[in-house]
């Protein structure tokens, strides 16, 4: 069974009554929309058109955000709706990264995770959901889309019919008849600087600018609701706090292995860096979980699909790895030191790169979608670890061996870094959403801080480490380290930021 | 199970009553007085709830759509409203305002108190007063004026009536002549056009069979009948019928359109005479139709003299007479392609006599001569025959029923010339926009003026001369505002008495939402509920919030203290049967009028079970007739023929006196027509009971050259507006789906989606000037100016710019208002009588019981734009034209968005140059007004003589 909608576009009159209809049946705060219309002029006067499209979950098939979501707040029934429990969520935001359809908020009342959940409440007392019975013109059709008998599926079948975001392949259960593509593709009309009876949010104004109008249709979203970007600097501090850790305590596993004595550096400040990255990491994310005091609920309430929670084992065994280490350390075992080199590297990897998973189920987001995007992460942990260990060798006596090793890793790091951006950026992109968020980032209002904060930096860096690789002062290599850390995190900005900046609806 | 302790009732069949596989719209109407819903909230917690569903009516626009009142059995709160699926006109659907009724019954900024004013009028300042109190002054203040024979001193103002038939009563019974309404800023222009047709002042078009729907107005959007009609207007859509709407802007409607026409202001009934020349030049009309029903006859006499009176003739002379309507010369008037017309032209002949149309306010509001407009669009009804006819267009009244009771008081013999002034006897309704003007013109004087449900200084042209004449208690002796929300007009009041909302009063409502006669019955639920459990209560002040009082006991109430002793014979239509001395129940009256004045009711409610009051709260709604068509053609029965003659022309008469009271529309006595074949019928309400192609009316009333459907050049046509010096039109008027005039920005689900109020303006046309989207310009009218922000659009057509209504609201500081859309305003008025507004403060965030007061996220209040509007108030049909020529610019640099400034001298002027356009009465016969014309509160037939009943009405007499 497959609950679903129909909406017919073909009698809609764009009359918000579904949205007010869904809003007092669920006491939905101002500015929060389960529902919405959603406008489109299109064309040059006298020829003129307006087109409406109802906006709201597509109660997926593969519901990404069932998927992403870490303690099962979010779970498809056996009708096939997606619901959720307000009880179980964190708050956690993750859930409206992974839908493409902007259909998730986080309610100001009760600071969790809502959405169209089609009305099950009333679904399970055999009444139709509240939009389906306002609808002055029944525009809205709601039944079982695998029941061939059922009027929604057989007006699905006797018609052409449209979903939005398709090639997001989470099988979406909201099929529109008569709808605009303009409507239905949130990269294709942008919004100029009013809506027809309101005002576009800053978000909307901001991306207008990115988006290139059709010279054709001239199509204009002239009404449509706010979607603020869910995460902000938390999530790019923390890209970073990880990286620094992981990539730290991997270079001092890597230097053990290969017989390199790194000293203190090695024994003390590579450890303490992975303990303060990871320690960091997880105090900024619980600080941007709207529910921070449910953080437990990640290990009480595990949902092992989604990625928040193995990234927060991972965090977890990083986290007692670096204890470990420097209890080996402390006590000496050297036989432990190598066992625990083996294993940390791999977990240390993963510390870095785990976020690329996570990102992967954010199923919204096509900039983070890359292939690319764990050994990118890989690499830059590698390079503002060595960084941030070099400028820790200044203060102690490190070996040339280790200072060699560390300006191998911090030019070779920071060269790939340089190549992978080269690659995602100026490559092809495998969707318009990306291609749309990654010339935001090279030529948008994102671009100077990416060539002149990101990319100038970094390559800064790598001519002062080759120096040093080259013979010249260790200080050099310290330099860049120290340079290396907020570039990385004015391009960890820009990718954040802009992978979430093209709109969804 | 019972309902108000009936038995159980056998099923009736819900016109809105759906369900698709396992899934229902409704609960079954056997569950409505115990429903258990789960908590929405707690979901997937089961919490349950037990509700009462208990029908009423939407209070919002006039379509008097059905609701469903959710009422918790647990702590009697209104959780939600839905629609009620008995109503026939919006079969259990609503448009976005229905459900949002719930914002406004929670309203935190709503009045909940009597509130007395301190200090001077329109200080700000209010003390709360008991109703014992405030009834007690008022009703003194009334008594006085009707016991000194001041019958035109009294006035009720009413915005949104909400109710037909009680407070009409009310008025009767205190014989004074006080019936204002809002009608001439709203549709007087398009009744004018339709009862010089027919005598009945609205069409009523039966979309759902219609094969072309031509619309001048939004219905897909707003307005009446929004949500009835946009059911039945998309349903005929899917079964094939076109649809051609013109209209300046690309509304709702027109994005829907197979034919979108954006004609030049005024120009409408150019391109509707330019079809009407088609039909009659390519023979495509409906002969026998016209030859039996249209006053042809009168058409030959009276134009062509010389000619035979003979069908055929005519044909042909009026095919000639209409030749120079040429798709060529409507299209260069109109400013669009011919092809356009062509179309049009084309649809329209393709409908058979399935032609609905339909036009409310628009153009007919917008033009100097708008009402022709609106007779123009009807002449292709009755061109193609599609008058009556299923798929055609009715008159409203036959799919309206209003029920009086029984026992009605007798009429009175007053007549107030502040509401007809002679220079008008022939507006459609009361001159309500010129009241400020007509009281400082020194005609007459107000004892006690109530705006009800009324924004009059708002919503009216020349706002600031409304707050002139209300601050004045020489010309206005008492003001009392009857409102459930604080408008702008509240503040200048005396009284400010807070009324229901939809779930807190009593009204009986009938709308011609379709082919159907029903009668919808508003409730306050809350009451309903406590009856049901059997919780005591003395009024509706025990149920409702706060001290909020229905109007109908308030009215009541008033009454009774109005004559205390009954010696002015006014108490005992407010005194129980049952129980003599004592003031009459809502529930008694509601009982003997539902039991003797609907038609059906008694016996639908014996089958079951229930008396006919009972079924009325159950169901909230009884549909009396439906389907009924080509009612003209009805045969008139013996009792209706008893004693009746026919005159010359045919049409039967019964005697009538000089005290005889004419009905609501209609000559007293006329009951029907004698056609040629002998056949008697009751045909139309017009004066000769036909159609009137020639309207003698208009012809013997002094405008002769607008007997037939034609053609007026409007105040803003091409030729009026100097593009070159950057001179535009103005359509000031157009309404959005999600709000209603000034009564909805309380409910914050509809503030939220419709909240800014850019000034519509052809994208070509910004190009031109320079300008692009958010730029302020400087709008200037004849008295005065506004700032308002511009949105570059091509959803407008050039030379006219669109500024929404319903925005623009403003509060003085420290005067009481409504936080969710007011902006603070200071207000200047010089000694010269220059008037300055300008916005201090936007829209901002509030601290109140509803979280959501602190998350308001909008925050520009709109401009007042009606301020800058003189009143133009059409020569013939009263209609205020609401269509501005003004001239353009770029703000200048210490204009302010929002800023209004006005010159209350020039309003004068206008005024006094629009009424040197009249042709004053009296008419024929020494009347004031022709007799057929609608009235709420019609006199007696002597009223009307212009002579007749000496010191009422001419104030100078006083």
């Amino acid at each position: 069974m497959q609950y679903g909608f129909a909406i017919d576009q073909r009698t809609c009159i764009g009359c918000h009554a579904c949205t007010v209809a869904c809003k007092t049946e669920h006491e939905v705060p101002l500015g929060q929309f389960r529902t919405w219309v959603k406008y489109v002029d299109s064309g040059s006067f006298p020829d003129t058109t307006r087109s409406f499209g109802v906006m709201r979950c597509n109660h997926c098939t593969d519901a990404p955000c069932v998927k992403i979501c870490p303690t099962t707040a979010l779970y498809k029934r056996d009708d096939g709706i997606v619901d959720f429990d307000k009880e179980r969520c964190i708050g956690c935001k993750s859930c409206m990264q992974a839908c493409p359809y902007d259909a998730i908020y986080i309610d100001a009342d009760t600071h969790t995770a809502a959405k169209c959940n089609l009305c099950a409440h009333r679904v399970d007392e055999g009444l139709e959901p509240a939009c389906v019975v306002v609808c002055p013109t029944h525009s809205i059709w709601v039944g079982d889309l695998e029941d061939p008998q059922s009027g929604i599926a057989k007006l699905v079948a006797a018609n052409e019919t449209a979903v939005r975001a398709s090639e997001q392949n989470t099988g979406p259960n909201v099929f529109y008849l008569g709808a605009d593509r303009a409507v239905l593709d949130p990269l294709a009309a942008p919004v100029d600087d009013t809506y027809i009876w309101a005002k576009p949010d800053s978000q909307r104004l901001r991306n207008a600018g990115d988006l290139t109008p059709d010279p054709v249709t001239n199509a204009r979203t002239t009404l449509n609701t706010a979607h603020p970007r869910p995460w902000g600097w938390k999530v790019v501090t923390y890209l970073w706090t990880k990286g620094v850790g992981a990539g730290a305590l991997a270079l001092a596993l890597i230097a053990h292995l290969m017989g390199i004595e790194m000293g203190v550096v090695g024994d003390y400040v590579a450890p303490a860096l992975a303990l303060f990255g990871a320690a960091t990491t997880g105090a900024l994310l619980v600080w941007d979980l709207k529910r921070p005091e449910r953080f437990l609920f990640i290990f009480l309430k595990s949902n092992f699909t989604s990625w928040l929670v193995l990234g927060s084992y991972v965090l977890s065994a990083f986290s007692a790895g670096a204890v470990l280490w420097l209890l080996a350390v402390a006590l000496d075992v050297g036989w432990a030191l190598t066992l625990l080199a083996w294993v940390g590297i791999p977990v240390s990897a993963l510390m870095a790169a785990y976020t690329a998973f996570l990102f992967g189920q954010a199923e919204g987001r096509d900039l983070w979608q890359s292939p690319l995007l764990f050994w990118h992460l890989i690499v830059q942990a590698l390079m503002v670890g060595s960084g941030a260990l070099a400028v820790a060798g200044l203060f102690v006596d490190l070996s040339d061996s280790a200072w060699r090793l560390l300006a191998v890793a911090f030019v070779s790091a920071t060269v790939l870094h340089l190549l992978m951006l080269l690659v995602e950026y100026a490559g092809k992109h495998p969707s318009r959403q990306a291609a749309v968020a990654a010339r935001i980032v090279t030529h948008g209002r994102y671009a100077r801080l990416f060539w002149l904060g990101a990319v100038l930096p970094a390559a800064v860096g790598v001519l002062l480490g080759a120096l040093t690789w080259g013979g010249a002062s260790v200080v050099l290599l310290a330099l860049a380290g120290v340079i290396a850390q907020p570039a990385l995190l004015a391009y960890e900005s820009a990718f954040v930021r802009a992978g979430q900046d093209p709109p969804l609806s | 199970m019972t309902t108000n302790g009936a038995p159980v009732n056998p099923p009736v069949n819900l016109p809105g009553e759906r369900s698709h596989e396992n899934l229902r719209n409704y609960p079954p109407v056997e569950d409505w007085d115990h429903h258990v819903e789960y908590d929405a909230k707690a979901h997937p917690r089961k919490v349950p709830h037990t509700y009462s569903l208990i029908p009423t009516v939407c209070f919002n626009c006039e379509s008097s759509c059905g609701l469903l009142a959710y009422v918790d059995h647990e702590d009697l709160s209104i959780k939600k409203f839905e629609g009620n699926p008995a109503h026939p006109g919006s079969r259990g659907r609503n448009c976005a305002k229905g459900p949002a009724t719930i914002n406004q019954v929670h309203d935190p900024e709503r009045i909940l108190y009597p509130l007395r004013r301190v200090g001077e009028r329109g200080s700000g300042q209010f003390e709360r007063v008991s109703w014992d109190e405030a009834v007690a002054d008022i009703a003194g203040r009334i008594r006085r004026a009707i016991v000194e024979g001041r019958k035109d001193e009294v006035m009720y103002h009413v915005g949104r009536p909400g109710e037909d038939g009680f407070v009409e009563r009310v008025l009767q019974a205190w014989g004074v002549d006080g019936h204002n309404s809002h009608t001439n800023v709203c549709s007087s222009g398009g009744r004018s056009g339709y009862t010089h047709w027919m005598g009945y002042d609205r069409p009523s078009p039966d979309y759902a069979n219609a094969k072309t729907i031509v619309l001048l107005s939004s219905h897909l959007e707003t307005g009446h009948y929004f949500n009835p009609h946009a059911q039945r207007i998309m349903e005929a859509k899917q079964n094939g019928a076109k649809l051609a709407v013109l209209d300046l802007r690309l509304s709702n409607t027109a994005s829907q359109a197979d034919l979108w026409i954006s004609p030049w202001p005024g120009s409408e009934g150019v391109i509707f005479l330019a079809v009407a020349s088609y039909l009659l030049r390519t023979g495509r009309v409906a002969r026998e139709y016209l030859r039996r029903w249209v006053n042809w006859d009168v058409y030959l006499e009276r134009l062509h003299p010389d000619a035979q009176i003979d069908f055929e003739v005519f044909l042909e002379r009026l095919t000639a007479d209409y030749a120079h309507y040429t798709f060529e010369h409507a299209a260069a008037e109109a400013h669009v392609p011919v092809e356009q017309i062509e179309r049009l032209a084309a649809m329209v002949a393709d409908a058979d006599t399935r032609l609905a149309t339909h036009t409310w306010r628009s153009a007919a509001a917008g033009n100097l001569g708008g009402w022709q407009i609106a007779r123009c669009l009807f002449f292709l009804n009755v061109l193609t025959g599609s008058v009556g006819t299923e798929g055609g267009t009715h008159p409203n009244g036959w799919d309206k029923i209003i029920a009086h009771f029984p026992e009605m008081p007798e009429a009175n013999d007053a007549w107030s010339e502040m509401l007809w002034p002679k220079e008008y006897p022939l507006t459609t309704n009361e001159m309500s926009i010129l009241l400020p003007h007509l009281l400082k013109d020194g005609r007459g004087h107000l004892e006690v003026y109530f705006s009800r449900v009324y924004n009059p200084l708002w919503v009216n042209p020349d706002g600031f001369t409304w707050i002139d004449v209300l601050k004045d208690e020489s010309k206005m002796g008492l003001h009392v505002a009857l409102t459930p929300t604080w408008s702008e007009s509240a503040t200048f009041a005396d009284y400010v008495l807070p009324m229901g909302h939809a779930s807190e009063r009593h009204d009986t409502m009938s709308f011609e939402t379709h082919t159907s006669k029903w009668l919808a019955f508003r409730q306050p639920v809350t009451r309903v509920a406590m009856e049901q459990q059997g919780i005591p209560y003395r009024d509706s002040r025990d149920a409702n919030p706060g001290e909020v009082w229905e109007e109908n006991e308030f009215w009541f109430e008033v009454s009774w203290q109005i004559d205390p002793d009954g010696a002015l014979g006014i108490r005992k239509f407010f005194e129980s049967k049952a129980r003599p001395g004592e003031r009459m129940t809502q529930d008694e009256y509601y009982d003997i009028l539902f039991s003797h004045s609907v038609p059906g009711l008694p016996a639908a409610a014996e089958g079951q079970g229930l008396t006919p009051l009972q079924y009325m709260r159950k169901y909230g709604v009884f549909e009396v007739a439906k389907d009924l068509y080509r009612l003209d053609e009805r045969t008139l029965t013996d009792a209706e023929l008893e004693g009746a003659e026919a005159d010359a022309r045919g049409v039967l008469r019964k005697p009538v006196s000089d005290d005889t009271q004419p009905p609501l529309v209609g000559e007293a006595g006329a009951v029907g027509v004698v056609h040629a074949d002998g056949t008697k019928t009751a045909g139309w309400l017009s004066p000769s009971r036909k159609l009137e192609l020639f309207s003698t009316t208009l012809a013997d009333w002094g405008w002769p050259e607008h007997a037939t459907p034609g053609y007026i050049e409007s105040q803003v046509s091409a030729r009026k507006v100097d593009r070159d010096n950057d001179e535009f039109v103005l359509m000031p008027n157009f309404r959005l789906p999600t709000l209603i005039h000034t009564r909805s920005g309380n409910a914050k689900y509809l503030t939220e989606i419709s909240n800014t109020h850019p000034l519509w303006f052809n994208q070509s046309d910004a190009v031109a000037m320079g300008l692009t989207t958010g730029d302020l310009v400087r709008v200037t009218t004849e008295i005065g100016h506004f700032i308002v922000r511009v949105w570059a659009t091509e959803a407008i057509r050039p030379g006219v710019v669109g500024l929404s209504h319903h925005m623009g609201r403003w509060q003085q500081d420290g005067h009481p208002g409504s936080r969710w859309v007011m902006g603070k305003v200071d207000l200047d008025r010089s000694d010269a009588g220059i008037w300055k507004l300008r916005y201090t403060e936007g829209v901002k965030p509030f601290t109140s019981e509803d979280p959501d007061s602190e998350r308001i996220y909008w925050d520009d209040p709109g401009v007042h734009q009606n301020l800058t509007f003189p009143v133009q108030p059409d020569p013939i049909s009263g209609m205020h034209c609401w269509h501005q020529k003004v001239r353009i610019e770029k703000a200048r640099p210490d204009d302010q968005y929002g800023d209004v400034e006005v010159d209350v001298n020039k309003s004068r002027d206008v005024y006094r140059r629009w009424l040197s356009m009249t042709r004053p009465g009296p008419g024929p016969g020494g009347l004031r007004r022709p007799e057929f014309l609608m009235r709420h509160v019609t006199p007696k037939r002597k009223a009307y003589r212009a002579a007749a009943v000496a010191g009422t009405g001419d104030g100078a007499d006083r």
